[in-house]
């Protein structure tokens, strides 16, 4: 069975190993191959995506903006209000069902291709390389003491370290406020204290993460890579080492009739181990400890090419189709079971639901609140006034005239703005009083409406309820 | 140093969500601090609130360390006399 957990199940040694225990550094070796050009792949579309995003223009806008002072998030077309908290819940319930199906598929696939943790550290990674060289000029400048060689080295690494991490900094703060002011007012040293302080902490928070712990976040602080264990059955595809065909592992020579002297396939070059980003022997079984990088299978396959022999001594796998020994057809057969059916149906019914709130989603909100400090009052001529806030919301893409109108008792009437004009997205608050004669309605709490209509477009129209209070 | 980061890190998290489900529901502007209306930015309320939540968050986690740690130093005890 696989252990992905076992760090849970010794909890009193775990107090003593130590979160950040006097860890064993780990030196990546690079890696090419298939599944390193995908990763490399993910790294550019992912960070394209997120470096690029908050710089593009939509309808005079940015097209992505989380307005946290104006508290409406902007999404392309698409404008989003507190009160819209029902898609965000959707979206997040997506996210996570996505992460269990993908999970129980392929294991780790977003830990290995997908993550910030492995991505940032992919390109802290690729830094470090090109300025201090592959793994073994890396271990031999650790082992170094300091020379002005090895200062230079390091001041550049981390100066390159840092610029990446503080520009990820303002990038994510771009995305809370928009990112072209925030750019000027960089240059205009007229940053907000907080704007500067949060660009710090994320940049800061960048630089530790990728740059120096690195695979102890996925061990020690990542919540998923303790529960997706859990997600995970015989039939989901892992990194596997095959032991029935490496094992007894030893050295030999191209050509030479190892089989005879009654070798496996593996010769022990331990070239996986040393790309492995975690520091873990694949050969070891599964741990808990793999992200699921796939680094191993590239680094592995090179040898096994130069050997002559076929490629695939580790590879995806699953621990069924290891123990058949089972072919693709076969794996895939079981891939396809019914956990895997039932998370993909469910998936999908949620997506639709989610795809039609958002294209049948009213282009006008409306939001009627009491007034707090004034319950009924009595004014001039005898009239009762209740007093109202009104939060009008134009969530369409066009500017729009609105009309406010008042119902449900007799001679109502309404003191305030009739008419607002609200631009794309635009929304605002405002005060109206309500006022009725004395004997209009009962006394206590009666219902009345106000109607909202867009002037231009008499479909889009709200109806709202509210109280008001005769006394 | 653990136990530090073992109090620190998953209050950040539980932080993180709070101040999400917090401020979506409750405008800063509505709050009052002291019977005033809170005057701050909208941005530094956010991070005010932010540390607060991360500070009780923490708070509670270190109390469960300690709680745990005594518990562990009881037994300890017992052993040795
Ligand atoms: S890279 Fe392949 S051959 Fe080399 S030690 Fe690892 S499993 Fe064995
Ligand atoms: S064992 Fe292989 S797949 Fe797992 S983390 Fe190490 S290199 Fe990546």
């Amino acid at each position: 069975m696989l252990t992905p957990l076992a760090v849970t199940s010794k909890p009193v040694t775990f107090v003593e190993q130590g979160l950040y225990e006097v860890h064993e550094k780990v030196y990546p070796r690079s890696v090419t191959g298939v599944y390193a050009t995908w990763r490399w792949l993910m790294v550019w579309l992912t960070q394209t995506l997120f470096y690029g995003l908050c710089w593009l223009p939509w309808n005079g806008r940015q097209a992505v903006l989380f307005d946290l002072t104006a508290r409406k998030f902007y999404i392309f077309g698409l404008a989003f209000w507190p009160q819209d908290i029902i898609y965000l819940a959707v979206l997040l319930i997506i996210s996570a069902y996505s992460l269990f199906l993908f999970t129980a598929v392929g294991g780790r696939l977003w830990c290995g291709y997908a993550c910030p943790q492995t991505v940032y550290t992919e390109i802290f990674l690729w830094i470090e390389r090109k300025i201090e060289g592959n793994r073994a000029a890396r271990i031999k400048l650790d082992a170094n003491a300091m020379s002005p060689r090895k200062l230079l080295l390091r001041v550049a690494k981390y100066s390159a370290w840092g610029l990446l991490a503080l520009w990820t900094g303002f990038t994510f703060v771009g995305y809370f406020t928009p990112i072209k002011m925030l750019w000027v007012s960089v240059w205009s040293f007229s940053l907000g204290p907080w704007e500067i302080f949060w660009i710090i902490f994320y940049g800061a928070f960048t630089y530790l993460f990728a740059g120096h712990l690195r695979e102890q976040v996925c061990k020690y602080m990542c919540p998923y890579a303790r529960f997706q264990g859990v997600m995970f059955d015989p039939d989901t595809l892992t990194i596997t080492y095959d032991a029935t065909r490496g094992e007894p592992r030893g050295s030999h020579k191209k050509g030479e009739a190892y089989k005879a002297q009654g070798k496996g396939d593996c010769v022990d070059c331990s070239i996986c181990v040393q790309v492995c980003p975690t520091g873990i022997d694949i050969r070891k079984g599964l741990q808990y400890e793999c992200i699921g990088c796939a680094a191993c299978i590239d680094a592995c396959d090179q040898v096994m090419e130069k050997m002559g022999t076929p490629k695939g001594l580790i590879r995806y796998s699953t621990e069924h189709a290891i123990a058949a020994q089972w072919g693709w057809k076969e794996i895939i057969r079981h891939i396809v079971r019914p956990r895997v059916l039932v998370y993909t149906a469910i998936l999908w019914t949620i997506i639709a639901a989610f795809i039609w709130g958002i294209a049948t989603k009213s282009a006008l909100r409306v939001d009627v609140i009491r007034d707090r400090a004034v319950l009924a009052r009595e004014v001039e001529g005898g009239l009762i006034e209740n007093v109202y806030r009104l939060h009008v919301m134009n969530a369409s893409e066009a500017a729009h005239r609105y009309a406010i109108t008042v119902s449900g008792l007799p001679e109502i009437n309404m003191i305030g703005e009739r008419i607002i004009e609200l631009p794309p997205a635009g929304d605002r608050t405002f005060m109206v009083q309500v006022r009725v004669p004395p004997d209009s309605g009962k006394r206590g709490s009666n219902v009345i409406y106000f109607e909202v209509k867009a002037m231009a477009d008499e479909t889009t129209v709200i109806r709202e309820k509210a109280a008001f209070i005769q006394p | 140093m653990q136990n530090i980061l073992s109090v620190l890190w998953p209050s950040f998290l539980v932080a993180g969500i709070a101040e999400g489900i917090f401020f979506t529901l409750i405008d800063p502007r509505e709050l009052y601090l002291f019977g005033e209306p809170v005057h701050f930015s909208s941005l530094a309320t956010y991070s005010i609130g932010f540390f607060c939540f991360w500070a009780i968050c923490a708070a509670s986690s270190m109390a469960t360390c300690y709680l745990l740690r005594t518990a562990q130093e009881f037994k300890g005890a017992d052993q040795e006399t």
